[in-house]
């Protein structure tokens, strides 16, 4: 179905500011650290030291003699309170993994919580946890792919190995392609496991009313329903015992979506118990320890194209560590499906396989697994370009041309890879490229010369190829939300991670959802369609209500007899702006100053349906729902003011707030408060429960530029060049904003960023000194240009954007450095990330490549 | 010590941090923490007319001191100039280390009323984002530069 | 994230301060705090005292003493950062401070306090060394001069006593013909150095080195003299090859650690690029 959308000229009636920074610049922003109850009590959480160890005893006995001390916590508490594990949404060829909230039995990851303590004062946390007293007993630890795989120990003794998830993209026969392919190329490519990192660190402040039996949870998460759903379906209680609130929200990057974590539960179970509000803020230590981490993935891949440098097949081994796994770790999944990226490939045989270790789970961060999946095939584009001696923009060009132009909707790669050459002033940076080379051959290194480097790279999809994608998905139907990207495509925003677009991917089929959020099959909460038992399902009200998946999204939109406009969202902006995006979008389509309207979202009472934001959905979903209920609600204004000024509805608009003749808008007809008042109505309102027939796809080029001190193998990026086709935008600046975050957080991933892990499985990045985000001095100035080629599956044109930026930069700065590093040796590829100092430094070493000074 | 201008007082432990006593015991939960070992830089305010992460300094060490944290920045209801300059240019996302930077920018300018980018870039080095990958942050000092020298506030 | 409990002592003088420190064996004193401070929160140490020394007065300047610059122990980075004297004639140090940490620690931080932390990962005791620097030290017997070559003893150790304070640190004005350069190389700008090098080098008749000093940091437990780089360049002029030979020599006797930033054999490698890129930028800073 192709939807038309209002048009597809951008908007220049952009506000000049966003709504929401008037607070967050005078420090009134509301973060769930800042709120405070009276009375309230402390949570901290006593952590493994140990990477793999089974649970002796636990001693609170020297911490109870503190006057501090209120109350404790264990896993076997938990048992008895009959609380279900943590709540999990596997894939259905992903293993289901069972753990608590507070270990039972064993650790599996240093920094898993195995108890908790209610303190009285703020300042006492850590000085009770350190009296309580853990006896471990160490196991052996497994901290890498391969001690994984040789079962060194079994993570989870119940699956009989370590392995979690298994799945494979097949099409046509990729080893006959490739024995009689022109051109060849091997490597072997990898993403070190990284952090979301939001500067925001996780909190949690819960109380709970003995009268209603309800828990009132402000917690720091991308989906206040999903939390709900979760919590409901942990403690074991109706949704709507929970009253699940955020506002502002600092940072979440996927870390603070689809990840159950143990803390917001703990809390509501201390505030039950003891009848005190219950505050938990993780240090940063803490965050770095627990907090779902990304990446991690490594590939052996074969790429193989024509004489005509037409790539004809492409062969893929993918493996992932996914930590302790997660309650959403299907991102290598992700990777897979986006690996193809724009390029038709006839011949595809691509397979992951995702072990478990003793490290903190893998979830989705920034992009999830669709980072992964581009980087890896243009590295491989690059290095088969390369070999067949083509400019690496070239081979790409040969391979996205679509021979009949486009097809309706679908990104136009050529006119994006035109619009980089223009705008980055490509034939200019050749140039400095080759003065930066010629200077380095005079002065050498000795003089500090450095050499200069460019890589692009494309991210995006090969829209036209659904029909035939359907037969060969073998990996059934999905489940769930968290992470973007996707398809044998990338960047499936709109609908958050689902894997292969269209209608072959279904949620749960309606009516048997419950919540996508179960937590265990036999545990039962609701029934689990893919867990294999046979799983009581449990009576309690609300279960089996239809809930929201991931293609949808909600919104109700109220108009009051005082001029106010209310939109109340499932999405949950934490930066992307929709508190200005949405008011833009309402204002537009019921015709009233966008001073009129405000946006409220974060709330389960207020908002009882939603999906949240992540994946870079909400622009899509969000936006859609608002935009949905807007006309709903214009209908609805148009038929009431034509029962009042007595003329055909057809014959009216609305324009700044008043109703005009739609011929003649200059002439005022009445207000719309005129209308609603001779119709004594306090407030009308429409909803919308939009569901996207499709997935919409965003893509992008990128072009680095950057300079290598190939002494010190220290690198800087002098330019960045995005061209970004998101669909109509709603608002250019804050699309840019989020092109700009993007990137820099895949530079960050490129250059700096890893969780590293010694051989006990101890982690030692868990402060930021050891864990390197960019900073000011790090980063380039990202340039953006834009393409617009509408979304036929949204309602105003719009795609999602929010993990674009990431999408392609691991590509175009590994592309650009390989690049400088060919200038100054041969046989030199490096093709893994984080690409820092001494690792270069080693990959010139062992291709025997060194700088020479001159004399 | 003085926070914003208006006297205040209280009684805190040795070990609590700055930061701390003003999110907790005044209340001011403008700025805010992000890390344990000050290096993201949410927790800049201006002590004595000098920045400093608030979360590396003992609240008792700030006796007598004048404090100036983001709520101390606008006139009522008029921002100050830096903070109409990142209104306008889009130089905050999530608002988490916005306070912060905010200190440091003005800083900056207090220091160098006319920086080059770099030196906006150097300037804002402790401050932590993991949201707009600074470029409006930068595009943000330059135009708060211009306001504050020419008094009116447009973009950079 | 919040500290051990402690007590705290802001002393209004100096004989006050070192009469604390003597009491209470586990206290420490506490100046900028922007080293000590972030290891109290993540519980990496724990004084049961905090001797702050920051309100005392008079031991913040930079004053000329004859034939030596006089630092106070209490002066900022900042202020280090902004004095002309000491970018002038010492550019080895002003080059190290500019790259201290942040604006904010700068801010705060101060000289006395990175040279008594003796972090052998910190940026100025290895421009302090190469600088050849004096110690002021004050304790129960009075005043005593340390050279930077018995200063700094272990990691985060040095030759201050439990209750004595640094007050001031020295810096012979070089001779005529007489620069210096500090170079680091760190993950990003800010971080802790894989390695860093600082040089001072003074040349005399036809241009040959009368006098040279090599400082390595990030090396060892201390920051380190590369004695036999500098015997080496003694009486040489130094033209590109002595200064390559030299190098190769800077990296004897250096015991780089390896950690999440960079291995032990890239370190390695790293003080040989360095010296000879600090050694190059001090000459071209010779009048």
């Amino acid at each position: 179905m192709t939807l038309t959308t209002t048009n597809s000229k951008p908007r220049e009636d952009t506000p000049e500011g966003r709504l929401e920074d008037r607070r967050l610049l005078t420090g009134k922003g509301r973060f769930v650290d800042d709120l405070k109850l009276e009375g309230q009590a402390y949570m901290g959480m006593v952590r493994s030291p140990y990477a793999h160890a089974k649970i002796n005893s636990i001693d609170f006995s020297k911490a109870r003699s503190s006057p501090d001390f209120i109350a404790s916590l264990t896993g076997e508490d938990l048992l008895k309170e009959g609380v279900s594990p943590l709540s999990q949404n596997p894939w259905p060829f992903q293993k289901r993994a069972k753990r608590y909230h507070l270990a039972v039995g064993k650790v599996r990851f240093a920094g898993e919580p195995v108890a908790a303590i209610l303190v009285k004062s703020k300042n006492s946390v850590e000085d009770l946890i350190e009296l309580v007293e853990v006896d471990y007993e160490s196991l052996p630890v497994v901290t890498t792919i391969e001690e994984s795989k040789q079962g060194k120990a079994i993570i989870y003794e119940e699956w009989g190995d370590n392995a979690s998830l298994t799945n494979e993209v097949k099409k046509g026969d990729a080893e006959k392609a490739i024995a009689s392919a022109a051109y060849v190329i091997h490597a072997r490519e990898g993403i070190a496991r990284q952090a979301a990192a939001p500067i925001e660190p996780h909190a949690v402040l819960a109380s709970y009313d003995s009268k209603e039996d309800a828990y009132d949870v402000w917690a720091t998460v991308q989906s206040v329903h999903g939390t709900r759903d979760k919590l409901a379906s942990e403690l074991k209680k109706p949704k709507e015992k929970f009253h699940v609130r955020v506002m502002d929200m600092g940072g979440g990057f996927g870390s603070k979506g689809a990840q159950s974590y143990p803390e917001a539960p703990l809390a509501c179970i201390f505030a039950r118990r003891t009848g005190l509000p219950v505050k938990w803020t993780a240090t940063r230590s803490e965050e770095f320890l627990e907090a779902a981490a990304g990446r991690d993935e490594y590939c052996d891949i074969t790429l193989a194209c024509d004489k005509s440098g037409r790539i004809v097949a492409l062969k893929a081994r993918v493996e992932c560590d996914s930590g302790v796994t997660g309650s959403q770790a299907h991102m290598p999944t992700m990777t897979i499906e986006t690996m193809p990226g724009p390029y038709r490939i006839p011949n595809q045989d691509i397979t992951v396989a995702a072990y478990v270790t003793n490290k903190m789970p893998l979830g989705p961060v920034r992009g999830a697994g669709g980072p992964e999946g581009c980087y890896f095939i243009e590295r491989a584009v690059d290095l088969l370009a390369k070999k067949i001696g083509l400019d690496p923009i070239e081979f790409r060009r040969r391979n996205v041309s679509r021979q009949d132009g486009p097809a309706e909707g679908e990104v136009d790669f050529e006119l994006l890879l035109d619009t980089l050459v223009k705008s980055s002033h490509y034939e200019e940076l050749i140039q400095w490229r080759s003065d930066m080379y010629s200077r380095f051959m005079q002065q050498g290194p000795s003089h500090s010369s450095l050499i200069g480097g460019l890589g692009v790279s494309i991210t995006g999809s090969d829209e036209s190829d659904e029909e035939e994608e359907e037969e060969d998905w073998s990996g059934g139907s999905s489940g769930g939300e968290g992470g973007a990207g996707a398809g044998s495509k990338p960047w499936q925003s709109g609908g958050g991670s689902g894997g292969t677009a269209g209608e072959k991917w279904t949620a749960h089929p309606p009516g048997e959802t419950g919540s996508a959020w179960q937590s265990g099959g036999s545990e039962g909460s609701g029934s689990w369609q893919n867990s294999g038992e046979s799983s009581e399902r449990r009576e309690w009200p609300g279960a089996g209500e239809e809930t929201l998946g991931f293609m949808s999204e909600s919104a109700r939109i109220t108009l009051d007899k005082n001029g106010k406009v209310t939109v109340y969202t499932g999405s949950s902006p934490h930066g992307q702006g929709e508190e200005t995006t949405f008011a833009q979008l309402a204002s537009e389509e019921l015709g009233v100053p966008l001073d009129w309207v405000t946006v409220v979202w974060g709330d389960t009472t207020l908002i009882p349906k939603g999906v949240g934001t992540y994946g870079s959905r909400s622009a899509a979903t969000g936006g859609s729902a608002v935009v949905d209920a807007s006309r709903k609600l214009k209908a609805q204004l148009l038929t009431r003011a034509s029962q009042t000024l007595g003329v055909d509805a057809k014959s009216l608009e609305i324009r700044g707030g008043c109703l005009v003749n739609a011929s003649r808008p200059d002439a005022v007809l009445a207000t719309l408060n005129a209308v609603l008042e001779k119709q004594h109505a306090d407030e009308v309102s429409a909803s919308s429960v939009f569901t996207l027939g499709g997935m919409s796809y965003s893509s992008g080029v990128h072009l680095c530029a950057l300079t290598l001190d190939a002494e010190l193998g220290k690198v800087k990026i002098a330019k960045y060049v995005v061209v970004e086709d998101c669909g109509r935008m709603i608002n250019k600046t804050i699309v840019e904003g989020q092109l700009h975050g993007g990137v820099l957080h895949a530079v960050g991933g490129a250059l700096f960023e890893r969780l590293a892990y010694d051989e006990e499985g101890n982690l030692l990045s868990s402060t930021f000194m050891d864990y390197n985000i960019p900073t000011a001095l790090d980063s380039p100035d990202v340039e953006v240009f834009h393409e617009t080629t509408p979304s036929t599956v949204t309602l105003n044109g719009a795609k999602g954007v929010g993990e674009s930026g990431t999408n392609g930069s691991y590509g175009a700065v590994i592309n650009a450095l390989n690049d400088a590093l060919s200038q100054v040796g041969t046989g030199i590829e490096f093709s893994m990330a984080p690409a820092t100092p001494d690792a270069i430094f080693r990959a010139l070493n062992a291709s025997g490549a060194k700088p020479q000074p001159s004399a | 010590m003085k926070v914003n201008g208006k006297q205040v007082s209280g009684n805190v432990e040795p070990r609590t941090l700055l930061v701390n006593f003003i999110r907790d015991g005044l209340n001011l939960t403008g700025t805010h923490v992000g890390c344990d070992t000050g290096h993201c830089g949410a927790c800049t305010v201006m002590v004595d007319g000098k920045t400093v992460k608030s979360c590396m300094v003992l609240a008792v060490q700030a006796q007598g001191a004048e404090i100036l944290t983001v709520e101390g920045l606008a006139e009522g209801d008029k921002l100050h100039p830096i903070q109409e300059a990142f209104w306008r240019n889009h130089g905050l996302q999530c608002g988490f280390c916005t306070p912060g930077l905010l200190m440091s920018g003005l800083y900056l300018l207090q220091k160098n009323p006319d920086p080059s980018d770099e030196e906006i870039r150097r300037g804002i080095e402790g401050n932590l984002c993991r949201c707009t990958g600074y470029v409006n942050v930068v595009k943000s000092v330059r135009a708060a530069a211009k306001s504050m020298r020419e008094g009116e506030v447009g973009g950079a | 994230m919040i500290p051990k409990r402690f007590d705290y002592y802001a002393p209004a003088s100096l004989d006050d301060a070192i009469r604390l420190l003597g009491e209470d064996e586990e206290a420490k004193v506490l100046a900028g705090g922007q080293s000590l401070l972030p290891m109290m929160k993540l519980r990496l140490a724990a004084p049961t005292a905090l001797v702050d020394i920051t309100k005392m007065a008079g031991l913040s300047y930079v004053r000329d003493d004859g034939d030596n610059l006089a630092i106070g122990a209490l002066t900022t980075h900042d202020a280090v950062e902004h004095d002309r004297t000491i970018k002038e004639r010492f550019a080895a140090i002003n080059d190290a401070v500019v790259r201290i940490g942040d604006q904010q620690v700068r801010n705060r931080g101060t000289i006395g306090g990175s040279a008594c932390h003796a972090d052998p990962a910190a940026d100025l005791p290895t421009a302090l060394l190469a600088s050849d620097a004096q110690f002021v030290i004050q304790g129960k017997e009075g005043q005593r001069v340390v050279p930077a070559r018995d200063f700094f003893v272990d990691v985060f150790a040095t030759a201050v006593a439990h209750d004595e304070i640094l007050t001031e640190i020295r810096l012979a004005y070089p001779p005529p013909r007489s620069a210096s350069a500090y170079v680091k190389h760190s993950l990003r700008e800010s971080d802790f150095a894989m390695a860093m090098v600082g040089a001072a080098v003074t040349l005399g008749d036809g241009n040959a080195c009368r006098d040279v000093r090599i400082g390595l940091g990030s090396a060892g437990p201390t920051p380190l003299r590369a004695t036999s780089a500098e015997q080496y360049l003694m009486g040489k002029v130094p033209e590109d090859d002595a200064i390559m030979k030299a190098a190769e020599m800077a990296a004897e006797g250096a015991d780089p650690p390896s950690d999440v930033h960079g291995s032990r054999e890239y370190r390695l490698e790293m003080i040989k690029v360095l010296t000879r890129r600090s050694l190059k930028l001090a000459l071209s800073r010779v009048k």
